[in-house]
Order: C-alpha cells, then structure tokens, then sequence
C-alpha cells in the first residue's frame, strides 16, 4: 500500500515536472528573439554581417531547443534574451558596414573629384600659359616688324641722305627733296637720265621701307610764269617721278602724285636761289596708321 | 513525496560549477564598451547599463551559491555588452561617415564657386 502511495505520488510529481517544464505558450523573451532575428535575417546583415547572424541563429535554435525540452523556464527567457540581442548585434555591425561603405565611397569619390579639379586647374593654367605665350609671342613679332621698319626708315633715310634732303615730319612723315634742277629741263616733265639714276636710289631706298607705308609724290614750282601753267607743269612731274618709280619696283598702289605749282614755297622766290629750292619734288613716306 | 520534489528539482536545474569564465567574458565585454565610449554614447548606454547591472546580479548569485542562475545571468550581460560595443562602434561610423558627407559636400561646394567664377 505504502510502495502504491509513493509510485503514485511519483507519477504525479513527474507529470506536474514535466508540464512545468513544457508549457506551449513561448515567453516574451522567446518572442522577441524569434522577431528580432527575422528582421536581421531580411535586412542587410544577411550580405554584410553573415557571421553575427549565424551566431545569432544558434542562440535562438539552442533557446528554442530548450523551450521545447523546458518549456517557460528562468534559462529559457535567459538564453531567448541573448539570442534576441544576437540578432540586434548582426543588425548593428551591417548597420556600422554599411555607414563604412558609404564613408569609404564618399572619400573615394571626394578625392575622384579634387584629382578632376586639380586638373580642371592645370588645364586651364596650361591654356593660359599658352595664351600668354602666345600674346608675347605676337608682342615679340610686333616689335620685331617695329625695329625692323624702324632699321629699314632709318637705312633708307641715310641711302637718301647722299643725294636728297631728308626730314622727318611729325605730322607729314618722312619727306625727301630732290631739286628740281637735277631731275628736269626748265619747263619740262621729261626725267633727265642723270635723274633715273638719282631715282633709282630713291626706289631702291623706298622699298627698303615699310611695305604698308603710303608714298606721294608733290611737285612744286617757282612764282615765275602763270599759275595754271605752273600747276600743270608740278602735276607732270609729280606724274613722271611716280612712273618711273612703280617702273622701279614701288608698287602702283601704294603711290600718287599731286601737283601744287607754287603752292607751298619753302624759300623766297624774288631771288635765283630762293626759286632754284622751290622748284623742287617732294616725297613724302606716310607711316602706316 | 519528497523523493517526487527532488526529481522535479533536478529535471529543471542541477548544480552548477561557478561560471567564471562567463563572468570574465562579460567584464570583458563591458570594458570594451566602456573604453569605445558606450557609457557616453546615447543609442549605447542603456545596453551597457543593463550589463553591468547583470553582471552585478551574477556576482549576486555566485555569492549566493546559485552559480547555474549566474551563469544565465552573464549570458545577458554578455549579450548586452557586446550590443553596447556594436552600436557604440556603429555611432562612431555614422559620426565619420556624417564629416565625410560634410567634406564632400563643402568642396563639392568649393569647387562649384571656383569654376562658377571663372
């Protein structure tokens, strides 16, 4: 009777053990960590942190072993607590890869744009170097066309100087005389031959001047006679120094003649010697503008 | 009767040797996330408040003799100082990654104004 009492009382001690330690319902803890490593599991831990989330599903198999041996028990809500915080932990370190990925690309693409700037830069230092360049480039020609039309004036004014007057006007530029007496027969127009040859020098020293530069020929005369024959007479010889110097090499279109008769005295003409100046050819070298 | 209550005594809990590994490993935790700044970091201090307040109930039941409800103690306690340490670590990268954008964004800016000036 006794033995009955006591394997009674066992059976019954076992049964209530066993349900202790089985009830159906999971605990909270048991909850959470099942949700928490679902959402781990979705999120960017399974790319960036499949170790930690490994780790997180072993705590929660080995919590959820227990509840099915154990059921609701103290360990159980212990081991779930860990396992849910497992699958925090997964999700915090793909949050912490993530936030190092996107640093990581932002310096990458930071230094990406301060290389492109820096060449933004050293292109457009190199362009304006190359401008710069350039207009020295064109200052240096400029100035070597200046010397050299300078060096040209300064060779033909001393080729002319031998057998004409040469002056430099500021406004008229350079003006060289030759007399009238050495390049026609009174009353004429016709060049005499000792004047070809004068002219020749006078052609030869024209072309050594600046090529853009205007040339006029003015013939004058003295008062003596009248007024229009005198101005005609300038005209011809104006006109007959021009040809002669185009049939030289000065090209047609950079030279005219004009006469002015007695216009423009440069000595008196009541004496032989102020007339023998006045008649004269002038010829004038405009500076190119 | 009482034989009954014994075995229900030992199907769900049995002696435990004193956990002392598991406390190390949670101290050690702790510390790692104390020296990262969790205990100043906002998303991690609470979980480092909760582990050393799991590790003081340990040492609790250790002295108690219940080393088996220390250990699971320090389970807690180990779980929520490693989170402590994870979201401490993950504050620190958004911070970096935060001036990094800022950087990026200021000379992005920079150079905008440069080249718009030209």
């Amino acid at each position: 009777m006794n033995l009955l009492r006591i394997s009674t009382g066992l059976l019954l001690t076992t049964l209530l053990g066993t349900a202790a330690c089985s009830s159906t319902l999971p605990p909270n803890e048991l909850v959470t960590a099942r949700s928490n490593f679902a959402r781990a599991q979705a999120g960017p831990a399974a790319q960036l942190a499949p170790s930690d989330l490994d780790s997180a599903k072993k705590s929660l198999d080995q919590a959820e072993a227990s509840f099915k041996d154990e059921g609701d028990t103290p360990e159980v809500k212990d081991m779930a607590y860990a396992a849910a915080r497992n699958a925090e932990i997964a999700e915090a370190r793909a949050r912490t890869m993530q936030a190092n990925q996107l640093k990581d690309q932002t310096n990458a693409s930071t230094r990406a744009n301060e290389v492109n700037q820096a060449q933004v830069t050293s292109a457009e230092l190199a362009k304006t170097k190359g401008q710069l360049a350039s207009s020295n480039q064109a200052l240096a020609t400029e100035k070597e066309r200046r010397e050299d039309a300078e060096r040209r004036a300064a060779q033909a004014a001393a080729d002319l100087a031998k057998f004409a007057t040469v002056k430099q006007d500021p406004i008229r530029g350079m003006v060289i005389t030759l007399s009238g007496g050495v390049l026609f027969e009174s009353a004429k127009w016709a060049l005499l031959s000792t004047a070809q040859t004068k002219l020749n020098d006078v052609a030869d020293a024209l072309t050594k001047q600046d090529k853009d530069s205007a040339i006029v020929v003015e013939g004058y005369t003295d008062s003596q006679g009248k007024d229009q024959m005198n101005q005609e007479l300038s005209q011809k010889r104006a006109e007959s120094v021009r040809t002669y110097l185009v049939s030289r090499g000065i090209a047609s279109d950079r030279i005219t003649a004009q006469g002015f008769g007695p216009g423009k005295p440069i000595a008196d003409n009541t004496s032989p010697e102020g007339r023998a100046n006045n008649r004269r050819v002038e010829i004038v070298v405009k500076p190119k503008n | 009767m009482m034989i009954g209550t014994a075995s229900v005594v030992s199907g769900c809990g049995a002696s435990f040797p004193v956990p002392t590994q598991k406390l190390a490993d949670a101290e050690s935790a702790s510390r790692a996330a104390r020296e990262l700044g969790a205990d100043k970091k906002t998303a991690a201090q609470l979980n480092l408040k909760l582990a050393d307040d799991e590790i003081a109930a340990a040492k609790v039941a250790m002295k108690d003799g219940d080393n088996r409800r220390a250990e699971y103690t320090l389970l807690r306690a180990k779980a929520d100082a490693e989170l402590a340490l994870a979201l401490a670590r993950e504050q620190d990268a958004k911070v970096e990654t935060n001036k990094a954008v800022d950087t990026s964004n200021a000379k992005q800016n920079a150079n905008a104004n440069a080249n718009g000036s030209k």
